[in-house]
């Protein structure tokens, strides 16, 4: 493995990749809208009127006090804003490395295929294992620095509006870090796994996001339980899920590598 | 450590046997391929005929069915493809980086074969330059013509100084101007540095010029194999010479069907083409036509042409109906 190639293929997809607003626009304006648009509503809301909590009980209320720490539970508003900002959110982190990684992974694979691409690459000494190295790269690396940025702009939201409704500074939580410097790369390679296994047999690019875009569902479902209080993304659960996902990435990389050879991609070209 | 591909002995391509079958379609079928190093050698075919399966294999990118002999640059393929690619450059029907530039084109598929990134920026600027490029290599590829896409995919086969090129339909969007330059780039790169070309192409006037040695492919099947002229001979077994009379004589077709040896006599605009029965027969019909009281501008031996050959191998071979190319 030359680790040089793979960042040459990995820099040359990326290039490609956000070189066109087409691709870059709704890769931006969804995760803003989530990450900044409905934290900065929610908590402006609190700060600027208090009585909105109420219409918030029945939404918040079935959350349980255990998972919310005393300095939290001094007022309506403070523990709402602790219960959204910790917990209720958190769903969202997910939504934004499955959106990014899905795209990019599946124009980087299936969209090379599709612009008739692909075959040159392959006629170069990269090597298959450096090939797929590189791809996987090229959609892992952006995912990762755009969520951790948005995770950057999300805390300074908190801190500027959380904090005073709360009353201290209690962001980011451990269940936080586990979230973005575990679960989040652990979902983003297993998402982009998915992709570039369906990638060698899509037709292009809209097939493979579509194909790829489903694993979307179970992290919905996961907001879903986060928000009814059915589920509580502690510290524990995140670190859990975290290492099944990254066990699951384990076999499927090693499926990928096994399983990608030029003469089957080729095969599948026009 | 030295490197059997290097070492310049033994033949470019190598092959024998090669078959490979899509399900029950056979693309090709025991073909037997030996180019020798220095050559340029020109895979003739109609579409379907199975010239893109054979590059594919050629390169180790796709496995063939079944094969008893497959060596490129020295290295069996089978064992050795991580050898012989740094060493081959591949211009196939295939798109660039259409939003990258001209030169990021170059310069990344330069490290991709293992330059640093300075030599792979002052190859590619050296490729803009040769394919006159140079003003545009800082545009992205979305605007160019498709003559200058073209000239792009040839300069990225070259950017690592291969010692085998593969072209596919080279000089499809080319003016005749840049088609010509290109035909004597390789002309003159061949000879020079001894670098083996493997080009595809229906332009059959342009292949009969620049190539050392063709093979004619159809069904899957090689055909026909050799130096141009002797495929052309060997393909259109016929003798025919060509009598130009002076500008305003009134030398007319009959004049020569009396003549030893005549087969057959062709009206063309202001020459005669005559079909000997014979090879043998041309020294007494070039002896009877000088004595003819005709001014004549020349008689000359008219070999036949790779087209001629082309057509009397393949026929007017219709496309394959499904479409798939192989």
């Amino acid at each position: 493995m030359r680790w040089s190639r793979a960042w040459t293929v990995a820099v040359k997809d990326m290039r490609e990749t956000f070189s066109t607003m087409q691709l870059v626009a709704p890769l931006v304006v969804v995760p803003i809208v989530v990450v900044v648009g409905y934290p900065t509503v929610f908590l402006l809301a609190l700060r600027l009127t208090p009585g909105s909590v109420e219409g918030l009980q029945g939404f918040l209320g079935g959350f349980p006090d255990s998972a919310v720490p005393a300095f939290a539970l001094a007022t309506s508003a403070a523990r709402a804003a602790y219960v959204a900002v910790v917990y209720l959110f958190a769903g969202f982190f997910l939504l934004v490395p499955v959106m990014v990684s899905t795209v990019v992974a599946a124009n980087s694979f299936a969209g090379e295929k599709e612009r008739r691409t692909l075959e040159g690459l392959l006629y170069t000494p990269v090597s298959d294992a450096e090939l797929v190295v590189g791809k996987i790269s090229a959609a892992f690396v952006p995912t990762i620095v755009f969520t951790w940025g948005c995770f950057a702009v999300y805390s300074a939201i908190v801190a500027l509006l959380g904090v005073p409704v709360v009353g201290r500074v209690f962001f980011p939580t451990a269940n936080w870090w586990a979230l973005m410097l575990l679960l989040v790369p652990a979902v983003s390679l297993l998402v982009i796994s998915i992709v570039v296994l369906v990638s060698a047999k899509a037709r292009g690019f809209q097939e493979a996001n579509a194909i790829g875009g489903s694993v979307i569902l179970p992290v919905i479902g996961l907001v879903a339980a986060q928000a009814s209080g059915l589920m509580v993304l502690s510290t524990g659960l995140v670190a859990g899920t975290a290492l099944v996902f990254a066990l699951a990435d384990v076999a499927l990389l090693y499926l990928i590598v096994s399983v990608f050879k030029r003469s089957r991609i080729v095969s599948f070209l026009p | 450590m030295t490197d059997k591909g290097l070492e310049g002995d033994g033949p470019a391509i190598d092959v024998r046997g090669l078959s490979k079958s899509f399900g029950p379609l056979t693309a090709l079928d025991s073909v037997d391929l030996t180019i020798p190093r220095g050559a340029v050698f020109g895979l003739l075919g109609p579409n379907g005929a199975g010239k893109t399966t054979t590059v594919r294999i050629l390169n180790g990118v796709l496995d063939p069915t079944s094969v008893t002999k497959i060596d490129v640059l020295g290295h069996d393929l089978r064992r050795e493809a991580e050898a012989v690619r740094p060493q081959v450059g591949v211009q196939t029907d295939t798109n660039l980086y259409e939003r990258l530039s001209a030169r990021e084109n170059l310069s990344a598929f330069g490290r991709l074969y293992g330059m640093d990134t300075p030599s792979s920026r002052s190859r590619a600027d050296e490729l803009l330059e040769m394919f006159g490029l140079t003003d545009r290599g800082a545009e992205r590829v979305e605007r160019f013509s498709k003559g200058m896409k073209q000239k792009l995919l040839i300069a990225r086969a070259l950017v690592a100084h291969p010692r085998l090129v593969y072209l596919d339909e080279p000089t499809a969007g080319l003016d005749p101007e840049a088609s010509h330059e290109l035909m004597t780039y390789i002309t003159r790169v061949s000879r020079e540095a001894h670098t083996t070309f493997f080009i595809t192409s229906h332009r059959l006037d342009e292949m009969e010029g620049v190539c050392t040695a063709v093979a004619v492919l159809d069904d899957g099947r090689i055909r026909a194999s050799g130096p141009p002229e002797q495929v052309a001979r060997e393909a259109v077994p016929r003798v025919r010479v060509r009598v130009t009379p002076r500008v305003g004589s009134d030398m007319t077709a009959g004049d020569l069907t009396t003549l030893p040896g005549v087969k057959e006599i062709l009206s063309l605009d202001g020459a005669f083409a005559v079909d000997l029965v014979r090879e043998d027969a041309v020294p007494s019909f070039l002896r009877a036509v000088v004595a003819l009281p005709f001014d004549l501008l020349g008689v000359a031996e008219e070999p036949p042409t790779l087209q001629e050959a082309y057509l009397a191998l393949v026929g007017n071979h219709p496309a394959r109906a499904d479409g798939q190319v192989v």
